[in-house]
């Protein structure tokens, strides 16, 4: 008698959402560039060997002397005051002005895109992304069930013209719209820059429809050539102030270990989250936000900063000369004026997923386009994070990546 | 008796991450059963790991290059350390499919028709003006894969004569050369084979929710159905098995195999796609469903492909 082979006997209790949930081939080809002797572009790795592992020492030892009860114990579910008030100064930087009772602290910002997806979507709910977009919000508002709709960027961000006619449709039909989510500094994962005029066009379209701007800001500090360009919540705080919440992390000011993040929300939103901390976390980690909070009060942390700008400059300079040296005709990139990411296109019939497997066979990995697309696209497009090799090595890893890129189009030529 | 056994696993293939996997679940039977394990990953250093310490066998839990091509048999023939899994030579033979499939129509065992074609006829004879041809013997829809990957990675059905040369570019993103092999509508079956004296398991039908056992297919909990013994009739069943016997002694797998078998619907002949010497171990894996349906637990599987190793 033939039987069916169950692997999960629970299989038919697990929740719907479980369906969005998956891994998938390029994860397992990822698995290899761990390996030290794969040049790696795929991950955005901060460099935290630049930070004085000795002050670290210094300030953990403060804590445990000083206050060391407290801080290995629960805290506070809006998270550490005083780090929210070192916050307020990092944000000032980029010319936002918040308060404290307006913050909270989150476990990375991961967990903030969570926290506000778990508060507001529903199954069926439209979430409009920029595209390609970050693949941890993507995978964040799918698990909720949520149906996102991709607007395409060009070289000043997301295509606002594009999104107009997007949003009056939606209100056309009336669909259930949530917000829009935008990375407008050195977007993750395309590099690219919103435009302050986009800027205020997204704004003006938000308001318009009355939906919410989800702005995602975890590189907007690592900028290398230019001047800032206000985030979306400043010029919103101009106005009612109440559009925009928006998101940002320690991972790359700081380092992405301690997992601490925040977001900065009008208050009967932040009330929601508080109530999606408290069914979840409880809290943030106690000790590793006063360990965020003593680099914060030490001065060198904008020293730190300083540093790695320095050190990401001088490998984008490399990723970029040497794709303009090597790379084929038929082939373009960003070229990103700060962040960890450049985006790579390729011609329409080179399928960057295959591309990756003749790559880790020869030592060298980056991250299918394909990743950051909710739907079919970005098949011949690829993310190259220049943050976690030194220069030699992305050199090498770029003129390998050039010479499998050369073969295949010459091959794909021959059949014409 | 306790032995020390060391598990090859994780390596440089791309099937890197599905043999850590194998390698796991074995190491933990292996521990159940009282073994010493030494988990080797391999890399650079493994020629020194397998000679620093006293082996008494190595558990070959690798999938894909350097683990199912005959390099690592050759490696511990050179320095005598039993290992699981069939020898050099099925190995040499079984992953390269094209010498694999040359091997079955020598002997009539049925395979797809097919053609392949290397990376250099293209750079250096001209052989993308051949696709018209082919496509013409064969007809459409076709297989295009890479002749040597496991996992179905790189594989692609076409449907229309533009795609191909797509699907060409893609295979030999996996390996040199490409085989372009007559699309069979039917029923995917594993014949798995263990022991000295073969003894052949229930066979497994595979029902992917896809057009094909793609690698997502292969990975992914619920994305496929298995049923064993497979539902084909008593007679299909028995052809499928001879031919399964067939393949594995031809190709001197004289422990371990997987033998990929695709039935035609229509005219029930069973066409071997490929032999898999080191099959998966994973838990969603087709040698150990086939042995649970024999009654043996993985634990028991485990021993047995040990025990006809020392």
């Amino acid at each position: 008698m033939s039987k069916k082979i169950t692997f999960d006997y629970w299989e038919h209790l697990y929740s719907n959402r479980t369906e969005y949930m998956f891994s998938s081939e390029i994860r397992d080809l990822l698995s290899l560039s761990a390996r030290p002797d794969i040049i790696s572009f795929s991950g955005g790795l901060p460099e935290v060997r630049a930070l004085s592992f000795q002050r670290l020492e210094r300030y953990i030892k403060r804590i445990l002397k000083t206050n060391g009860d407290i801080s290995l114990q629960y805290g506070e579910s809006e998270g550490y005051y005083p780090l929210r008030t070192k916050l307020i100064e990092v944000m000032k930087l980029e010319g936002l002005d918040t308060v404290e009772e307006d913050i909270i602290t989150t476990t990375g910002g991961q967990q903030a895109l969570d926290l506000l997806a778990k508060i507001f979507i529903d199954p069926g709910d439209i979430i409009i992304t920029e595209s390609p977009a970050y693949t941890g919000a993507l995978n964040s508002f799918r698990s909720y069930e949520a149906k996102i709709i991709g607007i395409p960027l060009d070289k000043d961000g997301i295509d606002t013209s594009v999104l107009e006619k997007k949003l009056k449709e939606l209100g056309d039909k009336k669909a259930r719209v949530k917000f829009i989510y935008l990375v407008p500094n050195f977007s993750n994962p395309s590099g690219v820059t919103l435009s302050l005029q986009r800027r205020k066009k997204a704004l003006e379209l938000a308001k318009k429809y009355n939906i919410m701007i989800l702005e995602d800001n975890p590189y907007g500090m690592l900028r290398y050539k230019d001047k800032p360009i206000p985030t979306i919540k400043e010029l919103d705080s101009k106005g009612d102030d109440h559009t925009v919440i928006y998101i940002s992390t320690m991972s790359k000011l700081f380092a992405p270990g301690f997992r601490i993040g925040w977001i900065v929300a009008p208050h009967p939103i932040l009330e929601k989250i508080i109530l999606g901390v408290q069914s979840s976390i409880l809290c943030v980690s106690t000790f590793s936000q006063r360990i965020a909070y003593e680099y914060f009060s030490d001065p060198s942390w904008r020293d730190n900063i300083d540093e790695f700008i320095k050190i990401y400059a001088k490998r984008r300079d490399a990723m970029i000369n040497t794709l303009e040296e090597s790379f084929p005709e038929g082939t373009s990139w960003s070229i990103p004026k700060g962040g960890f990411f450049i985006w790579l296109k390729l011609p329409h019939y080179l399928n960057t997923k295959e591309i990756l497997a003749d790559a880790v066979r020869n030592n060298v990995a980056f991250v299918p386009g394909s990743a950051f697309y909710a739907d079919e696209r970005g098949i011949n497009e690829a993310r190259l994070a220049f943050c976690t090799e030194n220069t030699e090595r992305i050199e090498k890893g770029i003129k390998i990546l050039a010479g499998i890129i050369k073969e295949k189009i010459k091959l794909y030529k021959s059949f014409k | 008796m306790k032995k020390n056994i060391a598990v090859l696993m994780g390596g440089r293939s791309l099937e890197r991450e599905f043999s850590i996997k194998s390698g796991q679940r074995v190491s933990n039977a292996l521990k159940k059963l009282g073994h010493k394990v030494i988990k080797l990953d391999i890399d650079e250093s493994i020629v020194d790991n397998l000679n620093s310490e006293k082996i008494d066998l190595a558990y070959i839990a690798l999938h894909g290059k350097d683990g199912e091509d005959g390099t690592i048999q050759e490696i511990l023939e050179v320095l005598n350390i039993p290992y699981t899994g069939p020898g050099v030579y099925p190995n040499v033979v079984s992953f390269d499919k094209i010498v694999s499939k040359q091997i079955f129509m020598s002997l009539d065992i049925p395979t797809p028709p097919f053609y392949f074609l290397n990376t250099s006829s293209f750079r250096e004879l001209g052989s993308s003006k051949l696709l018209p041809f082919i496509t013409k013997k064969i007809g459409l829809p076709l297989v295009v894969k890479p002749s040597a990957q496991g996992s179905a990675l790189g594989i692609r059905i076409v449907n229309e004569k533009e795609s191909i040369p797509e699907a060409i570019i893609s295979a030999l993103s996996y390996s040199k050369k490409v085989i372009l092999e007559k699309f069979i509508d039917g029923v995917e079956l594993a014949v798995s084979i263990i022991g000295k004296e073969p003894r052949i398991l229930p066979v497994v039908e595979i029902v992917p929710k896809k057009k094909f056992f793609d690698f997502e297919s292969r990975s992914r909990t619920g994305e496929t159905e298995y049923f064993v013994p497979a539902r084909v009739s008593a007679s299909s069943d028995k052809k499928v098995k001879e031919v399964a016997i067939a393949v594995h002694n031809a190709l001197k797998c004289n422990k371990l195999s997987r033998v990929d078998i695709i039935m035609d619907r229509k005219e029930e002949v069973p066409y071997v796609l490929e032999l898999n010497t080191s099959p998966g171990m994973t838990d969603t894996s087709l040698l150990p469903m086939s042995a649970e349906a024999a009654g043996l637990s993985f634990e028991e599987l485990v021993d047995e492909i040990i025990k006809m190793s020392l």
